[in-house]
């Protein structure tokens, strides 16, 4: 596959990497960094791709890695809610009225992530499973399960 | 799924940093950077690594002793050739930021000297630069929200590195190759041509002759038209390429043709990084 092409796509799509990156990490600079980490390691690996119409889900899935390495790497994952920041540190994370996308973010990571990547970038759930490495029935019963789970914490309130 | 659209929207509405394109550009170079130095040190680690430990002796030797230095100069393949060499190798880390170091020298008549000179002092600025970058990252950092714990997962690096591009019995070329890695603004190439024989700076002239300027940019034209994709240089009128001048960087390849190098966003956009343009006699 052409370098080229890589870097193309790399920057056309630069602006959904770096949401999806802080979907995961809730903090600016590490999305910076692991965005950067990805693009680094797939200019790196690129001849490790053979089938250049993979080149989403591959690349989608160095970024995930990346996210999860990095979230493996905090001693354990603190999911700071946007009121709790001091502002001027941050950029708003979340708009104040999102209140299932605050939902979603709460969601255990493997779970989250099915359900983001479904939802918000729009990958098929094969799509999905290979960008996550889990088998396609893992990935549909994660998906229901996230699902439940928003609609009961939902309702839940509601009442 | 009226909620998943809102919730879309919401996801939508993250703010993106300025700073994002060009940690993108920079993650490119670095990967780029990496996959050349993987396929390079798989063919060259080897026999390279004696060879050149043997010349760092000599050089070490020439520069302790003038006598030993004098004696050289009779030893046929020392006399009066240029060698690019390792002078001074080495990594320091600290708690905010590693140095890599690899600096060339040349040996040969007063030009090496003075390009030495001219390589020595260039090193040291960037390495200075790029502390004092990292101190400036740093203490930025701190001031808006990061903690200690974030900033130690940073990996601040300070390299300087060269590569010998080619080199024949009356000419070497080699590129001296100095960034700092959060900051691909700062990432700086430095080429340097030599002509053996005459103890002198090569020129394009020297090279190219008379017309040097009409046939770098007929030749450059010619490769921008012929690209795959023509759009991604800029435009004439747009910034983008006009005419090669006296400042024009280049070195000379294995096949001892010209090699004219743009910077990173000179004339075309940031994801072709560094443009070379091999000109043909």
């Amino acid at each position: 596959m052409k370098e080229e092409k890589l870097t193309a796509f790399i920057v056309e799509n630069q602006v959904r990497f770096y949401r999806l990156a802080y979907s995961y990490l809730k903090n600016r600079e590490e999305a910076l960094d692991a965005v950067q980490t990805a693009v680094c390691r797939a200019l790196e690996k690129q001849d490790g791709l053979q089938d250049a119409d993979a080149l989403r889900t591959w690349f989608y899935r160095i970024l995930v890695n990346v996210c999860m390495d990095q979230l493996r790497c905090r001693k354990r994952v603190t999911l700071v809610p946007p009121e709790a920041l001091d502002t001027g540190s941050y950029e708003d994370p979340l708009p104040s009225d999102g209140t299932l996308a605050q939902r979603v973010d709460a969601l255990p990571a493997e779970v989250g992530t099915i359900v983001k990547l479904r939802f918000y970038e729009e990958l098929s759930l094969k799509e999905i499973s290979a960008v996550t490495g889990v088998p396609l029935s893992t990935v549909k019963t994660r998906l229901y399960t996230g699902l439940k789970k928003l609609r009961v914490t939902l309702e839940s309130e509601e009442r | 799924m009226n909620e998943f659209e809102k919730a879309k929207e919401a996801y939508e509405q993250i703010p993106i940093p300025e700073e994002l394109e060009e940690r993108v550009q920079a993650g490119i170079r670095q990967g780029r950077e990496a996959r050349r130095s993987a396929k390079r040190q798989r063919s060259w680690k080897r026999s390279v690594g004696a060879v050149a430990a043997c010349f760092v002796v000599m050089v070490g030797m020439l520069n302790v002793s003038p006598t030993v230095a004098a004696a050289a100069a009779d030893v046929p393949v020392l006399g009066g050739l240029f060698q690019v060499l390792t002078v001074r190798s080495f990594t320091d880390e600290t708690e905010d930021r590693t140095l890599e170091v690899k600096q060339p020298g040349v040996t040969g008549g007063e030009l090496a000297e003075q390009v030495n000179a001219e390589i020595q002092e260039r090193v040291d600025a960037k390495i200075a630069e790029g502390e004092q970058l990292i101190a400036e990252y740093k203490e930025a950092y701190f001031a808006t929200g990061g903690t200690e714990e974030e900033w130690a997962q940073h990996n601040n690096k300070v390299t300087v590195t060269y590569e010998v591009k080619s080199q024949t019995d009356e000419t070497v070329s080699f590129v001296v190759e100095s960034a700092v890695s959060f900051a691909a603004a700062y990432q700086e190439q430095t080429y340097y041509n030599l002509d053996l024989e005459n103890d002198r700076e090569l020129t394009l002239q020297d090279v190219l002759g008379e017309d040097w300027v009409e046939t770098c940019n007929e030749s450059i034209r010619a490769q921008m038209d012929a690209a795959e994709d023509p759009s991604v240089y800029f435009a004439p009128d747009a910034g983008g390429f006009t005419t090669v001048d006296e400042s024009t960087q280049f070195y000379l390849n294995e096949a001892g043709n010209v090699v004219v190098v743009f910077p990173p966003y000179m004339v075309a956009n940031g994801a072709m990084g560094t443009v070379e343009f091999e000109i043909t006699k």
